[in-house]
Formats: structure tokens, C-alpha cells, sequence
């Protein structure tokens, strides 16, 4: 093991830094405000911690690592050119507060973000503002929520979401001081039209949905949907965390949404980075472009003044619509993130549909490739598909049950057995209409041979004895970790002598 | 394009293996009237090479803040971030990882922001820290209704918080948004003429759920009256207190002067500004919010062998299990920032720590020594500052920057955007990067400036 709270070098020693600029009288903190005690932060050699980190780094698995079909995340392959892009001064040491000529290349980039995204999703109007999806989310519902005030129509206070959704979902319209009304999925996985109606009325603000949904369907009534919401005088909100399966096939747009938000960690691979940074975001109709968060990117022709700082025939500049919904983050977005996104699209330019089509051919080559292997092996009657579908989208469930009910091995069984074969685990228990779930999407970016592999693996883990399963994983740096000691046993930072 | 596909040119022998003949049938199940018809009206793909070259092209038109003297900060600082951060942080292992739902092979992200937490802790002197909001504006939002929901059940002016009326607009835009939701009523604490705390305005806080304020100051001022707010308002009411965590290097923790909430943007350690994101937002807070709190936090345990191992945990406030009922509705945050952030920490150490912040005060000192001899120059407050202090120019700020833009100096940042009264006000941000030479040409320019001002007037 390796500590950084063990490192203990002696005082004034390590990281070097130039001295400072000599003052004519010595900068004070007022007496009552220095500080006493230094924080007890350890004290590394750059050997030492970069020993740290790396020890560290080997003790984590990432897509790089090896396959990562966790689903529901999109973890496809992040191309490191758009690392070193995201590195260039003109990005690394910009500030949002700079004047517009100084940040012409910027506001160009983010207006054919805007543009991109606005195509791909049939939306009139996309802020690159959010920072996150779940951030997309709030800030589209909030936007509804606006435009119903200034309609006149406060009374919509509901918003509906399907039980397979996504927790943010709820969360966010909740945050936002909307309702939930829940509504259950049909046996099939599907939206209930008539549950859909039952419960769409003047109170309704919005519906959120994704879609294909989380069982990696695509809702075909979505405009039947789409249309009893807007009929009782809602509107129609598309999670984009799907949106890798359809992209350049359909759209939000098409299928009647009013308002979207993008995961661009997710379709356009911003590195997840461990758990973020990510960028959500959101388009929009027209009759909701003016709430939007500021600023926007836009373009004019230049001013005589402008034309020798200008990336192009344009003048870029920031615009704040008119009735903005004010801020969701106190600059302009994730711009680091949204540069890596847009190096990631021009790879695919007009080709995006390419991306989609092999993430929904790779999604169904494993689950049939999983089922023959299960065949192969013997062990099909241990799981059942988690919804019924001749075709799946980009991702698709597995229902471990019958597993369970026959020998005791559960999802998260079957997940830890994965992970002492070299994979990261699917997702589990998620969605929660589906018992014993195992969620799966191996993205475009995997090769047919990883698949196949993988699809053995799948099978001969089904093939271990249930208690030697119950024993893994046997391989990784630690074994199974006891989540209930944490938090009946909460040490939430380095106890230095006081424990 | 082949290369970020490797199935390419393979289609037909899986599609063939499930017993089907084109990628058409894989969509099938999309209705005809929802299909897009015909290809995206976007421009042919690129290489890599290609994407590189319009990338410098472009982000090349930008004007990098270390490409001339500057003096832009109002919120981010420009820094030096150590390389080994930079080579560490891209490890595949770390950047292309996610959200460590399986600890078991997650432990290296863990443990590093389990290490994260206590580094935190430790800097801002409170016990508990999550792994990080989106950015300081946010963790300032959560952390008001985090006090309303810890709060207004015995609140006197329930659902009620109290905010520095210096908070900058887009900050405050950001509170209010989070605050909607729940109808919480955001009211303002004043200041002084010297910018520092109107303590009569402040009495009206007690009672309220909580009060925010940052140390230092929107303007810069380190302000030692914070160090008694948390007496007047009381226990009952949440003391939050933003900060630019480089300071408390020299500066006390506000959890030694009462802080129930410490919150803060992070990027100042480990990050360049990079255009304002991805930042981190710090979120620090005592034993009372823990339970109520926002984010994810990782708490260290055992495997089934007893053997040291990290986990998330406190999950049941997450929206992930909580659903509408959830603290937050956030999910993707901002680990990887933060794991640059304890990268630096690591690096520094306390002494390091305290040398930079020491950098950082000795350059705002030796600006504030020579603008004070620059002719036309004023500096608005006479109180010790960290980083920046407003200036006041005999003329619009406004076009004394754009004089000083003409002259090749990025000046600062008018702060009539924030106070609109503020017309001849600019905010002078220096770190660690300003040099000496830097600001002998930001004097000459405003010096040059102040007397063209006399001739036109």
C-alpha cells in the first residue's frame, strides 16, 4: 500500500518555487485572520508522488485498461489527440472575461457546436452552458418553467417521468420545485399511452424521456406520446444520455420533443475522467430559445475594425437571450470539454451516422453473441432477456433471475466474476424494472473479436460454481468491498493521531 | 474515420451471424416518420492531422492570457500547475475510467479522492469534504439550500439565506436558480464604504438558515470581521464562507473562526482558467450537514479478507437511489479536476502551500505599491487584499481597458459588469505568474492613459 498521508519529508523541503517580487513594505494578513496551524497536508518528493499516483493509477481500471460495458455510460474509446488539443494556450489559458476579440477562435467553435448539435437533434436553439447532464436536465426544466410563467400558465406544476428513468430525472425537476407523477412502464418495457394520458392534464409542465428508453428500446409511440402531452399543453423533454444510438437516424426534433440535453462526455467522448468533467448541453425549440443560459455564441459580418482578428468571413460574438433563465454555472460551460467534443465530431463529420450504426450493430452482435456462447456452454436457462425486442439499441438488459432462483448467483455475482476475467462490470440493479439487471453496452469503438471474447467469458462465468462466485473477484486489488462497514463505520478522511 | 471504428468493414459478417442482411434492419423499429431523410448537413470527416491543424488555427486566434501581461482574474486565477500534474492526470487509467460503481477495481480513484477529501479538510479546517461540485458557483448554491434543509425547521426566517451583496451577478444568478425550487427567499448583507462587512446589515441574518460570504472578497479584501459573524448569527444559522483556496496558505481556515460550510472554486490549485471550465467546486462542511449534504464522498473500509479498501458511501442521498427526494440532483462531477487538485496539493505541501500563497500576496502588494505612484490611479481600499483590489481611473474603465487591450496588457476586469454604480472601477488580479515587468507596463499604459484622459477633457 501506498499512503500520501505517510510521506512526512522534512519541513521547507520539497516542491521548489521562484522567489517572489520584493515589496517595499511587507504584505499583511491582519492579525486575527493568519493562519495558526498549517494544514496537515503530507509532505512528497516529485519522486514520491508521481510513484503515488502511478501506484495508484494501476490500482483503477478505465476504458484503456480493457472493456468497459457499462451501461447506460457510453464508454467508448477517447482519442488523445483531443487531449493535446485541450492543452493549447488558446484553450488552457483563456478567461471567460476576456473581450470577444480575444476569444474569436472560442466563440467560433462553440457556435458550430451549437450549430452540430441543433442538426443532429432537430433543435432551433442549443446552449453549450450546462456542465453536466444531470445540469442539462435542470436547466431545461427550468426553462419550461419560465416560459409557462410567463405564459400565465404557473399552474403546471408536474412533471412525469417513466419509472425506468434515469434518477436525475426526477431529481432535477424536483430541484427545479416541480412534482414527480410517476408512470409505469407496459410489460414490455414500453411507455403506457394509456398511463401516459391518464395522468397528462393542465397541471402538466413536461414529460422527460429517453429514448431508445433504459432497456435499450426504441419507443415507437413516442409521437403518440409526444402528442397526448402536448394536447393536455405540456411539453416534451428528450434525456439525451441515449443518444449515441440514434444519432443521424432520428432526432429529438422528429419525434416532437421540445426541449434536449446532450451528454457530450458520453456521444462525443469527453474522457469521463472518474466520474467527470462532462457537458450537458441543452437544445430547444424556438418558443423556448429565449430562456436559454447565457451567453450563447453567435455571428455577424465584421466591423472594419474586426476583419483582421476574425478566424473567418464572420464576426463571433456572445448574445444573452432575452429571457434568460440566468445562470447554471458562474462562466461559459466546460469549454475544455466542449473543445475535445468538437475535435471528436469533425472526426466524424457528416459520418456521424456511421457512429450510431456500429454502436447498434456492436449492442446486437453481443447480446446474440452472449446468448450462443450461453448455448455453447449450457447456461442459457440462467438469464432471460430484460425486455422482449427483436432489436435492441445501443445498449441492452440482461435479467439474471433465473440465475438466482436456481443457484443462488445474483447480478452482482455474475459482475464481480466479470471483473476477475478482466472487464469492468455492466451495470447493475439499474434499470430497476428489470430484476437481477445486468445492463450492457459495449459502444462502437469495440472490436468484434473483443465482443466474442467477451461473450465466453460471459458464459463460463455463468459456468462457476455458485459459491466459488460468490467468492470473487479473487484477481482484483482488493476483494469485495464491505459498502455497510462504510457507512456504519464512516472514516471519511485520514484519521491522523486521533483515532 | 476507420480508425475510431474497428468493425468497419466487417458489418456484413456480424449482421450475417444474427441472421440478418443490412444495418437497416437493426432499425426496423423506428418508425418511418420519425426518420431522418437522407445525410446530416455537415462537412466530410476529418483526420487527425487535420483536426490538430484547424485546432491551432483556430484556438491559435485566441489571445492567451500569458502571451501578454494580465491582469484578468475576478473568480480564476492563473497559475503554474505543475507538469508532473499533467502527465500524471492522463493516465488511461484515471481519464478514461468512470464513476467507481465497482470498488473492487476502482481503488486507485478512491483512495485518491479519499486523500482529496482529508487534503481538503485540512486546508479549509472543517472535518468532512465531497469529491467535488461542478464549480464554486454551484457548490456556493448547494451549499444555501443545503443550510435551508439542515435549518428551517427551527429557523426564525425559515427558508431564508443572507448573501454578500458583493457576490458577482453571474454567482448569484447561479443561487438563485438553485434556490427557486425550493421558494427559498435570498436576501443581502451590505458592506461598508471600505468594502468590508456592514455589521448592522449582518445582525438581520440571525435567525436565517444560513449566510453566505467569501474570504477574500469579491474586491479582493481580506476581511476580518468574518472571524465574528458566526457570533451574531448564531448556531442555528449555517456560516458558509467562499474561498480562493491558494490563500489559506497564510490565511486562517474558516472552520477555525466558525465556518459550518466552506465552499470555493478549486481550479487555482491544479487547473489552468481554461475559458472558465472545467473547474471544481470545493464543498467542505461539520458533522450536522454531512447527511443532508450534496455530491459523493468516499468513505474508507475493509474487503471480505479485512484488508484496507475505499468504497463510495452515504449513497442513500443520491439521486441515483433517492430519486425526487434525492440533496442533489448531481451525478457527473468534476473528479478528474479534483484529482489534479490533489495532485498539486500533494506536490506542495504545507510549505509549499504557504509559499504560494505568499507569492501570490507579495505580487498583489508590489502592484498595489506601483499603481499607487501611477499617475491618475487610485486604489479604492486602503484594507489588505489577496490577489486583486479595485483601482478607480479618472474615466470610463471601460475604455481605459480597451486603451490598454490596444496596447497589448489584458488590464483587469471593469467591475461595472458586477456594480453598475462602479463606472471608473477596475478590479487588478496578480498571482504567481505576474511579473515585475508586467506591471511596470500596466503602470506606463495607465499612466499614458490618465494624461491622454486630461488632454480630451
Amino acid at each position: 500500500m501506498s499512503h500520501l498521508f505517510d510521506h512526512h519529508g522534512a519541513e521547507n523541503t520539497g516542491y521548489s518555487q521562484p522567489p517572489g517580487l520584493k515589496c517595499d513594505s511587507a504584505p499583511v494578513v491582519p492579525s486575527g485572520l493568519q493562519r495558526r496551524a498549517a494544514a496537515r497536508w503530507p509532505r512528497l518528493s516529485e519522486p514520491e508522488m508521481v510513484r503515488h499516483y502511478t501506484w495508484l493509477s494501476k490500482r483503477n481500471f478505465g476504458i484503456d485498461t480493457g472493456f468497459y460495458p457499462l451501461g447506460s455510460c457510453t464508454m467508448k474509446h477517447n482519442p488523445r489527440v483531443n487531449e493535446v488539443i485541450a492543452q493549447l494556450p488558446g484553450i488552457a489559458d483563456i478567461h471567460p472575461h476576456q473581450p470577444e476579440s480575444h476569444l474569436q477562435g472560442l466563440i467560433s467553435i462553440y457556435y458550430e457546436m451549437q450549430h452540430m448539435l441543433e442538426i443532429c437533434a432537430g433543435m432551433d436553439q442549443v446552449t453549450l452552458q450546462p456542465v453536466a447532464g444531470a445540469q442539462g436536465e435542470f436547466t431545461a426544466v427550468r426553462c419550461i418553467q419560465e416560459y409557462f410563467r410567463l405564459r400565465g400558465e404557473s399552474q403546471r406544476t408536474k412533471v412525469i417521468v417513466p419509472d425506468s428513468a434515469h434518477g436525475t430525472n426526477p431529481a432535477s425537476a424536483a430541484m427545479a420545485g416541480f412534482e414527480i407523477v410517476e408512470i409505469p412502464s407496459r410489460e414490455d418495457g414500453r411507455i403506457d399511452l394509456d398511463a401516459l394520458a391518464a395522468v397528462a392534464d393542465e397541471t402538466t409542465a413536461a414529460m422527460m424521456i429517453t429514448n431508445p428508453n433504459a432497456l435499450g428500446l426504441f419507443e415507437a409511440d413516442i409521437k403518440a406520446a409526444s402528442e397526448i402531452v402536448h394536447q393536455a399543453g405540456g411539453q416534451m423533454y428528450y434525456d439525451g444520455a441515449n443518444f449515441n444510438a440514434i444519432l443521424g437516424i432520428t432526432s429529438p426534433g422528429l419525434m416532437g420533443f421540445d426541449a434536449v440535453h446532450f451528454n457530450l462526455h458520453k456521444t462525443f467522448s469527453q474522457p469521463h475522467g472518474g466520474g467527470g468533467p462532462g457537458s450537458g448541453p441543452i437544445g430547444v425549440k424556438a418558443h423556448l430559445a429565449p430562456f436559454l443560459p447565457g451567453p450563447l455564441a453567435a455571428r455577424r459580418e465584421p466591423e472594419a475594425g474586426e476583419v483582421d482578428q476574425t478566424v473567418d468571413e464572420h464576426w463571433y460574438h456572445w448574445h444573452q437571450p432575452e429571457h434568460s433563465i440566468g445562470k447554471v454555472q458562474q462562466w461559459h460551460g466546460n469549454a475544455g470539454a466542449v473543445i475535445r467534443c468538437w475535435a471528436y465530431y469533425r472526426r466524424y463529420g457528416h459520418g456521424l451516422r456511421d457512429m450510431s450504426e456500429h454502436a447498434v450493430l456492436n449492442a446486437n452482435y453481443l447480446r446474440h453473441a452472449i446468448h450462443k456462447a450461453a448455448e455453447e456452454a449450457e447456461v442459457a436457462h440462467l438469464f432471460v432477456d430484460g425486455a422482449e425486442t427483436e432489436v435492441a439499441k445501443h445498449e441492452f438488459t440482461l435479467s439474471m433471475q433465473p440465475a438466482k432462483d436456481a443457484l443462488g448467483i445474483s447480478a452482482m455475482d455474475v459482475a464481480k466474476g466479470l471483473l476477475d476475467r478482466g472487464y469492468m462490470a455492466p451495470t447493475v440493479y439499474f434499470p430497476l424494472v428489470v430484476p437481477e439487471c445486468m445492463m450492457i453496452e459495449p459502444t462502437e469503438t469495440e472490436s468484434k473479436d473483443t465482443l466474442d471474447t467477451f461473450a465466453r467469458h460471459f458464459a463460463q462465468v455463468l459456468k462457476t460454481s455458485p459459491e466459488a462466485l460468490h467468492e470473487a473477484p479473487i484477481t482484483t486489488p482488493v476483494r469485495r468491498v464491505d459498502e455497510v462497514y462504510a457507512a456504519r463505520n464512516l472514516c471519511l478522511r485520514h484519521p491522523f493521531d486521533e483515532a | 474515420m476507420v480508425d475510431q471504428l474497428p468493425n468497419r468493414g466487417r458489418e456484413t459478417e456480424m449482421l450475417n451471424a444474427m441472421g440478418m442482411d443490412s444495418m437497416e434492419a437493426l432499425f426496423a423499429d423506428i418508425p418511418a416518420d420519425v426518420r431522418f431523410q437522407g445525410p446530416l448537413p455537415l462537412p466530410a470527416p476529418q483526420s487527425e492531422e487535420e483536426i490538430l491543424s484547424d485546432a491551432r488555427r483556430l484556438l491559435g486566434a485566441n489571445v492567451a492570457m500569458g502571451s501578454r501581461p494580465s491582469f484578468l482574474g475576478a473568480g480564476l486565477y492563473r497559475n503554474y500547475v505543475p507538469a508532473s500534474v499533467f502527465q500524471l492526470v492522463t493516465r488511461g487509467e484515471f481519464l478514461t475510467a468512470y464513476t467507481p460503481y465497482q470498488p473492487e477495481v476502482s481503488q486507485g480513484m478512491l483512495q485518491a479522492m479519499w486523500e482529496f477529501q482529508t487534503l481538503v479538510s485540512e486546508l479549509v479546517g472543517l472535518p468532512i469534504a465531497n469529491l467535488s461540485l461542478y464549480d464554486g458557483s454551484t457548490a456556493a448554491a448547494e451549499a444555501l439550500t443545503c443550510a435551508v434543509r439542515v435549518h428551517t425547521r427551527k429557523a426564525s426566517q425559515p427558508n431564508t439565506v443572507y448573501v454578500s451583496s458583493l457576490t458577482p451577478p453571474d454567482k448569484l444568478s447561479v443561487m438563485h436558480n438553485y434556490c427557486q425550487g425550493a421558494e427559498i427567499d435570498l436576501r443581502m448583507i451590505e458592506h461598508d464604504d471600505d468594502g468590508t462587512i456592514d455589521m448592522a446589515s449582518l445582525a438581520e441574518a440571525a435567525g436565517s438558515c444560513g449566510v453566505y460570504l467569501e474570504q477574500p472578497n469579491p474586491l479582493g479584501i481580506l476581511d476580518e470581521k468574518l472571524t465574528a459573524v458566526k457570533e451574531i448569527i448564531g448556531e442555528n444559522t449555517a456560516l458558509i464562507v467562499g474561498v480562493q483556496p491558494v490563500s489559506l496558505g497564510v490565511v486562517e481556515a474558516p472552520g477555525h473562526y466558525g465556518a459550518d460550510i466552506v465552499v470555493g472554486e478549486g481550479q487555482p490549485l491544479g487547473s489552468p482558467v481554461t475559458g472558465g471550465g472545467p473547474l471544481y467546486g470545493i464543498f467542505a462542511c461539520t458533522q450536522p450537514y454531512l447527511r443532508l449534504m450534496p455530491g459523493r464522498i468516499v468513505g474508507r473500509s475493509v474487503d471480505v479478507d479485512g484488508k484496507e479498501a475505499y468504497c463510495l458511501t452515504l449513497s442513500t442521498r443520491e439521486q441515483h437511489i433517492r430519486r425526487h427526494r434525492a440533496t442533489s440532483n448531481i451525478c457527473t462531477n468534476e473528479t478528474l479536476i479534483a484529482l489534479m487538485g490533489a495532485m498539486h496539493m500533494a506536490l506542495l505541501g504545507p510549505d509549499g502551500l504557504r509559499d504560494l500563497a505568499h507569492r501570490n500576496m507579495l505580487a498583489c502588494q508590489k502592484t498595489k505599491e506601483i499603481l499607487e505612484q501611477t499617475p491618475g490611479v487610485t486604489i479604492v481600499h486602503s484594507a489588505p487584499h489577496f490577489n486583486e483590489f479595485a483601482i478607480e481611473v479618472n474615466g470610463s474603465a471601460a475604455e481605459c481597458l480597451s486603451y490598454l487591450d490596444a496596447n497589448g496588457i489584458i488590464g483587469g476586469f471593469d467591475l461595472s459588469r458586477w456594480y453598475p454604480q462602479m463606472s471608473n472601477r477596475i478590479l487588478v488580479t496578480s498571482t504567481d505568474q505576474t511579473t515585475l515587468r508586467d506591471i511596470e507596463s500596466l503602470s506606463a499604459q495607465l499612466s499614458m492613459w490618465s494624461t491622454h484622459q486630461g488632454v480630451s477633457a
